[in-house]
């Protein structure tokens, strides 16, 4: 049963649904795909079919004749954003809307075929990553970075795509291939020349999510390092959008269970008086269904299959 | 993972840095949106250089204040000013960031000045985790502090406008936060740095803080694949700052902007005009500005002057403060000869 507080969340969303049907990242201000999504599969959660439904239709209007999904009706360009979208149309069950924007993203294609051999020794050479793996980049035919390529994942994983799918496989191996030797994940740049770069705890909560949507093992290296990562972060100042994607990976490794419940008292204590957690449209959504429905996001293990 | 030795030229091109070679030298002629009035025959732009040892408050505010009155900046007064700091993302043990203590003296100054509205706006590029970020720069506190808004320009509403350079590819239509388009007064405060694939970001590279995230990605990938040079003089073309300020005090040497370590230089950089700001600053770094392929393209393209006779130099001399960065060796070329 939902606590007062969380119905609070909720309705502070609902008070901020812009009249085209979306929310902006804060209240009065434009509407894009990102905080609409998170925002309709919160109210969905909840119940709220109405306002779920006029979110639904705002996406509807973002989805463009090739599937693509804009950050906004007016943009005409296919946006990382649509990640966002795809959770939506899954958990809302626009079907049509999901398939087209499923074949989408799996042709929404990063710079990795521009490369020449050169140019992937090169970057091999002073940047340590291997430029030749596929994922997602955050605009067309950019270079792919380590947190579209995992948000992605976590999306088509939701919506049933199976992991043996190549885009899922490479996507995974991007991932790998991207972490920081000292353990974590940063934007995607493991080292540049001879400095090793840092991990920073947004970028590795989102990369070890993706990882457990994939049902990668929690007692390889790459989990364990970041995991190790993450639990030092969290022993310090973290924000509220990194503390609910952290929630979401404790939930989600059977090894973190000890820690879920003083995480997530932590996370619910930085709820504001107004049902909002910082006034963040988004923040508030992905807070709340990180507490009360993460399966909205990821298959949780022994919660929703 | 050890690699074979490479150029600068081979790494720019690997991570799809365009030619440099695609921008017009007319481009601005006549498409710049907020042109500058001082391009007539022999114009002299004014910089002031002060010397500034510490971080301490006072030491600030009277830097700012001189610096200031020896230049020629805008009238502030009942303006919407926008300041942009550089937050490119926050280490304990190095000077990424500029001083948030240089800025707060800035708010004061403004204030003195009747400034009607200010804001602190900026988009960090790499680390999409701003709060994070703001917190540990000192800047969230800050301005709580001096109620003054501050704005994560990478969630900031934002309309596309057209890019001035009509041979535009990528950015043709650029795609800005709504705060920068709506300032009355747009101040850059920028850190000296080095910069592992422009040479130097000063003021000029600064803006690439002011292009929303949401729509071009952490790091801003988009710029790179249209090319450093080119993105930086395309969006100071369609966006003006109408006044610069460097943060010397400490900046950092080797391989910046982020992996370099502190260099002490003790001095604020002033001025109305971003290109004039940069090349003084740059040579106060022990480098030459016209080696630096985006000042030498912005000048091409009449943002403002590099060259010394151009330029009026205020304050302390270049000479007195000259501290050479250390540089990475595919910068090595940019050194400034000595004296």
């Amino acid at each position: 049963m939902m606590s007062p507080s969380l119905s609070k969340a909720l309705d502070f969303i609902r008070a901020n649904q812009n009249s085209d049907g979306g929310w902006g990242y804060r209240p009065r201000c434009q509407s894009f795909t990102e905080p609409t999504g998170f925002c309709a599969l919160a109210l969905f959660s909840g119940g709220d079919k109405t306002a779920a439904g006029r979110a639904l239709d705002f996406l509807k209007a973002c989805q463009k004749d090739n599937g693509a999904i804009s950050l906004d009706p007016k943009d005409t360009e296919g946006s990382w954003m649509a990640y966002a979208a795809l959770l939506a149309f899954h958990a809302l069950g626009a079907a049509s809307e999901e398939r087209r924007l499923k074949d989408w993203i799996l042709s929404f294609k990063d710079a990795s075929d521009r490369f020449t051999p050169a140019d992937i020794k090169a970057i091999a050479a002073t940047l340590h990553y291997d430029a030749s793996i596929p994922g997602w980049p955050w605009t067309p035919n950019t270079t792919a970075w380590v947190e579209p390529t995992a948000l992605f994942l976590i999306a088509l994983i939701r919506a049933g795509t199976p992991l043996t799918q190549d885009r899922i496989r490479s996507g995974i191996s991007l991932i790998l291939d991207r972490k920081v030797r000292s353990g974590g994940w940063n934007f995607g740049n493991p080292a540049s020349m001879s400095h090793k770069l840092e991990a920073s705890l947004m970028s590795t909560a989102i990369a070890l999510a993706a990882l457990a949507a994939a049902g990668y093992p929690e007692n390889r290296p790459p989990v364990e390092d970041g995991l190790r990562f993450l639990g030092r972060c969290l022993a310090g100042e973290v924000s509220t959008a990194s503390l609910g994607w952290c929630l979401l990976v404790l939930k989600s490794f059977s090894s973190e269970a000890s820690r879920v419940q003083g995480i997530a008292a932590r996370l619910a204590g930085l709820q504001a008086a107004d049902g909002s957690f910082r006034r963040n449209l988004f923040e508030t959504a992905l807070a709340f269904l990180v507490l009360v429905d993460p399966g909205a996001l990821l298959r949780i293990p022994g919660r929703n299959g | 993972m050890k690699g074979e030795p490479m150029t600068r030229r081979e790494l720019i091109r690997a991570l799809g840095t365009a030619a440099l070679s695609a921008f017009p030298a007319a481009a601005f002629t006549a498409g710049r949106r907020q042109p500058e009035k001082r391009q007539a025959a022999g114009p002299i732009l004014r910089v002031a250089l002060i010397p500034c040892s510490d971080y301490e408050p006072k030491s600030l505010l009277e830097a700012i204040r001189a610096g200031w009155r020896l230049t020629r900046p805008p009238d502030v007064n009942s303006k919407r000013v926008v300041i942009k700091p550089n937050i490119a993302d926050f280490a304990a043990n190095r000077p990424i960031h500029t001083h948030v203590r240089l800025v707060e003296a800035l708010i004061l100054h403004l204030r003195e000045l009747g400034a009607r509205e200010i804001l602190l706006a900026e988009g960090p590029p790499q680390n999409r985790d701003s709060e994070w970020l703001f917190q540990q720069c000192g800047f969230e506190a800050m301005a709580r502090h001096r109620s003054v808004p501050l704005i994560d320009l990478n969630y900031d509403n934002i309309r596309s406008i057209k890019n001035v350079n009509p041979r535009a590819t990528l950015l043709r239509d650029l795609y800005l936060p709504e705060t920068i388009l709506s300032a009355e007064v747009l101040i850059s405060v920028a850190k000296m740095k080095t910069h592992k694939l422009a040479g130097i970001t000063l003021s000029l590279k600064n803006m690439f803080g002011i292009v929303p995230g949401i729509k071009y990605g952490w790091p801003k990938n988009t710029l790179h694949w249209n090319g450093i040079p080119q993105s930086i003089c395309e969006i100071n073309g369609t966006i003006k700052t109408h006044y610069s300020i460097v943060d010397g005090v400490v900046g950092m040497e080797g391989h910046g902007p982020i992996m370099g370590t502190a260099k002490k230089t003790g001095v604020i950089v002033m001025g109305d005009n971003a290109l004039s700001v940069d090349a003084t600053a740059a040579r106060i770094m022990g480098i030459d500005p016209a080696r630096v392929d985006y000042l030498a393209m912005a000048q091409r393209i009449k943002l403002g002057f590099l060259r010394r006779e151009n330029i009026d130099v205020t304050g302390e001399r270049i000479e007195n403060v000259r501290t050479d960065y250390v540089l990475d060796s595919e910068f090595s070329f940019l050194r400034a000869p000595n004296g």
